[in-house]
This record gives structure tokens, C-alpha cells and sequence, in this order.
């Protein structure tokens, strides 16, 4: 049983951003994750088709995509804490700045995505690319609906919209922002990495 | 420590950790590398829930639901690489 004592210690616990939000998360989740064990379970019937397949993905430019959307989403999360301290032009400063780190995600990708096609590994040559395709092309098309929301949140910072008291709605988006994130650090050992 | 610093922190882990898996794909293709890649992949879902998403400040079932996720992803995976040897 808790003294009174200790119940005044506790820190208060606090769900960030909208509950519709977390609700939002956890339905993406579910449905990237039936798509990442599909990817798996094809694997396990043809491993070998799947190394080949692989050999044609370059693992630096994987990780290269990797370390811009956690720039990404490092810009992001420090915006929070500038809205948190009333700094709202910093705030917009750092938005701006997870906005062009994640430019340099889709050219990067859209850059792989053209040599890919150019080599004629499109979504019909075999059931790792047609993966490929459908598992990378549904997180890039979630990158792109983030980027569009990171641009909304710049300029309500710049409208000074937010408030330390009321910024919910920044944190809502910043949430989706990381999602991205975690979907992707279990994409990449699975799709550029793991044979 | 500041929350700014906690979430610079976590930025490096993450992209240490992001490195240590392409470096352990290059070693090889062992059942042992690849149960590793995957724990990599975990400590970095649980740096972004944790950190970036500040779950350690939030009550604990949307803390286990969010890291159960990855948890549940890892393990599904190496049970197939078991059965795939």
C-alpha cells in the first residue's frame, strides 16, 4: 500500500499529443506490420531469390535514408520542447529544418526508386521487388503526408498559433513524424539488410 | 538533465546503432547476425518510443503497447529464420 508520502513523489504520468491520435498510430502499426511479416514470410519460401534481389539495394544509401528521417525527427521533437519554453520562432526554425532533412530522404529515395526502374526491377519482376514497391512506396507516401504536416506546423508557429499551454495539436503531429521513424528502423534491416 | 540533451542522446544512439546494423549485414549471414540486426532494430524502436516520443513519461500500457509492437515484429522474424534453418 502507497504512503501518502509516496504518492505526492510520483511523477504524474502524461500521454503526449490526442488520444485520437495514439489510436491513429497504433491502426498504421498494425497494418505495416501484417505487410513487414508478409516480407518476411515470402522470404522464408524463397531465401535465396531474396539475397539475389537484395544485392541490387545499396545499404549505404539504406542508411543514409535512415539518418535523415532521424534528423528528421530529432528537428521535430526539439520543436516541441522551443513550443514548450514560448520560443515559437525557434520552434518554426526547427520544423523547417526536419522539413528539408526529410527532402533529402525523398530524393534519395526517388533517386533509388528510378535506378531500380531504370534496371527494370519494377513491381512485376519478382515477388521481393513487388515487396519492395508496395512496403517502401506506402512508408514513402506516409513520409510525404508528414512532410506536408511539418510545413502546416511551421507556419502555425510562425502565426504564433501555439502556446506552452495549448500546442496538443503540435505534439499530434509530431507523433505521426515519429511513426514514420519507428516503421522505418524495422524496414531497413529487413528490406536493405537481414538476408 | 535537460529534455533537449535526452533527446540529442537519443539521436546518437539511434544513429550509432543505424551503422552498427549495416556493418554486422556486411559480416555475414549467420542466424546469430541476423538475431543481433534485430536487437539493434529493438534499442532503436525503444529510443524512439521512449525518447523521441517521450512514452517514458506516459502511462504504462501505451508504453508496453508501442514497444510490444517491435517486440512482437523481432520475434515473429526470428521464428521464421528458425524454421527458414
Amino acid at each position: 500500500m502507497s504512503t501518502s508520502a509516496e504518492v505526492l513523489t510520483r511523477p504524474v504520468r502524461r500521454l503526449p499529443g490526442d488520444l485520437a491520435m495514439w489510436f491513429f498510430i497504433l491502426a498504421e502499426l498494425t497494418v505495416f506490420a501484417l505487410l513487414i511479416v508478409a516480407f518476411a514470410v515470402t522470404q522464408l519460401l524463397d531465401p535465396a531469390m531474396f539475397a539475389e534481389s537484395r544485392q541490387a539495394l545499396d545499404s549505404s544509401i539504406g542508411l543514409a535514408l535512415t539518418l535523415s528521417l532521424l534528423t528528421s525527427g530529432l528537428f521535430a521533437a526539439l520543436a516541441v520542447e522551443q513550443v514548450r519554453a514560448d520560443r515559437q520562432g525557434r520552434a518554426g526554425l526547427l520544423l523547417l529544418a526536419a522539413l528539408l532533412s526529410s527532402c533529402v530522404y525523398v530524393v534519395l529515395k526517388l533517386n533509388e526508386y528510378g535506378h531500380l526502374a531504370s534496371l527494370g526491377l519494377g513491381l512485376e519482376h519478382n515477388r521481393f521487388f513487388t515487396l519492395y514497391w508496395i512496403l517502401t512506396g506506402f512508408h514513402f507516401l506516409h513520409v510525404l503526408l508528414g512532410m506536408v504536416i511539418l510545413g502546416w506546423m511551421a507556419e502555425r508557429c510562425r502565426r504564433r498559433a501555439y502556446s506552452p499551454q495549448h500546442h496538443g495539436g503540435m505534439e499530434s503531429g509530431v507523433l505521426y513524424w515519429h511513426m514514420v521513424d519507428l516503421v522505418w528502423v524495422l524496414l531497413f534491416p529487413l528490406v536493405y539488410v537481414l538476408n | 538533465m535537460s529534455a533537449s540533451k535526452v533527446l540529442v542522446g537519443c539521436w546518437l544512439g539511434l544513429a550509432l546503432l543505424s551503422i552498427t546494423t549495416v556493418l554486422l549485414g556486411s559480416a555475414g549471414s549467420t542466424l546469430l547476425l541476423g538475431g543481433t540486426i534485430l536487437l539493434v532494430a529493438l534499442g532503436k524502436a525503444w529510443l524512439i518510443t521512449e525518447g523521441f516520443m517521450e512514452l517514458r513519461h506516459a502511462p504504462r500500457l501505451w508504453r508496453l503497447l508501442l514497444l510490444a509492437w517491435p517486440l512482437l515484429i523481432a520475434l515473429i522474424v526470428i521464428l521464421l529464420m528458425l524454421r527458414g534453418n
